[in-house]
Formats: structure tokens, sequence, C-alpha cells
């Protein structure tokens, strides 16, 4: 055996690799670390976390760059979403953060060695995504926030609102888990 | 006793978990159900519903992102 593959195997047995790296965490670890950070994105940035909201100005930024103006629509016209789109990406903490999210994912994976590129299985599938995908951006900037900025920030700023957006995602998730269901059984 | 592979690979969550349900009812007593996944979540919580049910289970990773959730039918 070759000396690269007896390392290999050695941090495969390792038992804080596979107790830090390798195994999924348990829930409770994740919420108390996501409750952490929150009080942490809250604290250095003053507003809470949340991640639709950058993609609808990584939206705006890639309209303007290809000669639209956003400067008339409703959503951006106050000054602070002014403000934000003028100053950019590099000086928007939550397009920052969701460039993490997705890195900081990607880094979990290799070192779990888990990393795989999954095969698009049918048609169905690509359908679904996009329909999805349209239909969770929408909703999110009509409520102001997806399950994130407004169901768990919301609910952490003891805000009313967030307890409703938990109504609905709930009955919401019933419809959807019915036509799941239906359509990919 | 039969072997039945159930192949779940590109599927994401809940799809593993219900086909796996669905599947296991069609089988005897005594069979196997290899359940084929290449989604992380189903790693979790498809056999966390067969341990529950009181069923054996075993995960094996056989490739970077890929496992087969082994469940033998005992009740």
């Amino acid at each position: 055996m070759s000396a690269y593959k007896e390392l290999i195997n050695k941090i495969n047995k390792n038992e804080f690799y596979k107790r830090w790296l390798k195994d999924a965490w348990p829930y409770i670890t994740g919420a108390v670390l996501l409750s952490l950070f929150q009080i942490v994105t809250l604290a250095t940035t003053k507003n809470p976390w949340g991640v639709t909201g950058a993609f609808a100005n990584w939206g705006a930024w890639i309209y303007e760059a290809l000669g639209g103006s956003v400067d008339k629509w409703y959503y951006f016209s106050s000054d602070g979403a002014q403000a934000t789109l003028q100053a950019g990406f590099l000086k928007d903490p939550g397009s920052i953060r969701n460039i993490g999210i997705i890195i900081g994912a990607l880094l979990a994976t290799l070192l779990a060695s888990q990393f795989k590129i999954k095969k698009i299985k049918s048609k169905k599938q690509i359908f679904a995504a996009i329909l999805g995908g349209l239909l969770m951006g929408y909703g999110a900037r009509i409520a102001y926030g997806c399950n994130i900025g407004a169901l768990f920030s919301g609910i952490s700023s003891l805000s009313l609102s967030g307890w409703i957006f938990a109504i609905g995602m709930f009955g919401g998730a019933i419809v959807g888990g019915k036509l799941l269901v239906k359509y990919f059984m | 006793m039969n072997e039945v592979v159930l192949d779940c690979m590109g599927e994401a969550c809940p799809v593993p978990l219900i086909k796996a349900q669905n599947k296991l009812k069609e089988l005897a007593l005594g069979d196997l159900l290899i359940v084929q996944i290449d989604h992380s979540c189903a790693m979790k919580n498809v056999p966390e519903w067969a341990r529950k049910e009181g069923y054996n289970v075993e995960v094996e990773e056989v490739d970077d992102g890929e496992w087969e959730v082994i469940i033998e039918k005992t009740k």
C-alpha cells in the first residue's frame, strides 16, 4: 500500500475526523450555532440574517449591467435599497455571506469526501426545479423574506410576522408534500 | 430471502424516504431492501425511520457521496 493510501486510511479511522468532519452534526449543535451566528450577524451588520434579499440585488445588478434601470421600481425605491445598489456587491454583507455559504458548504462536502456531481434523472426534475425556484424567489420577495429572513430572523426578533409566516409555510408544506407524492412517486 | 435494490440516485429528499417506505410494504418478512442514495439528508432520514420502525439497518458508503442503506424487514 502506498504512503498516500495509508495516510487516507489513517484519517478515515480517526475518531475526531469522523465526529467533526465526516458525520452529520446533531440538529441541536446546528441550532445552537445558528443562534450564535445570528447574534454575531446582527451585531456586525446591524441587520438580522437574510438570504434571498441579496439575490434580488444580484438580479438588479445583472439587469443594470445589461443596460436596464431599476430606479423607478417600487421594490428598490427606498434610500436604503438605492444606497446598497450604489455601493455594489463587495459592500453588501448579504451578498458576501451568500458566497460564504456556498463556499462553506462546498468545503464541508470536500472535507467529508462526499462531493459528487449528481445526474439529472428526468425532465420532470428540471421542470420542478425551475418552477420551484421561481415560486420561492417570487414568494420570498412578496413576503419580504424566506425561511431565514422572515421566519428565523422574524421569530428571533420577537416579531409576530415570523409566526404568521410559520403558519403559512406549514400549510404550504402540507400542500407541497401532497403534490410531491402525486407527481414524483 | 430476497434482495431488492431501490435506485434513488439523483433523487432529493423526501423522495428516497417515501419510495423506501412504499417498497418495504411490498416485501416479505426477512427480505432485504437496498436503497441506493446520493443525497446526504436521505442518509440521515432513511436509516432514522427504519430504526424507529424496529428494522435492522446498515449504512454503507459505496463511493464519494454515494451510500447504500440496507434494511432488513424483520417484522
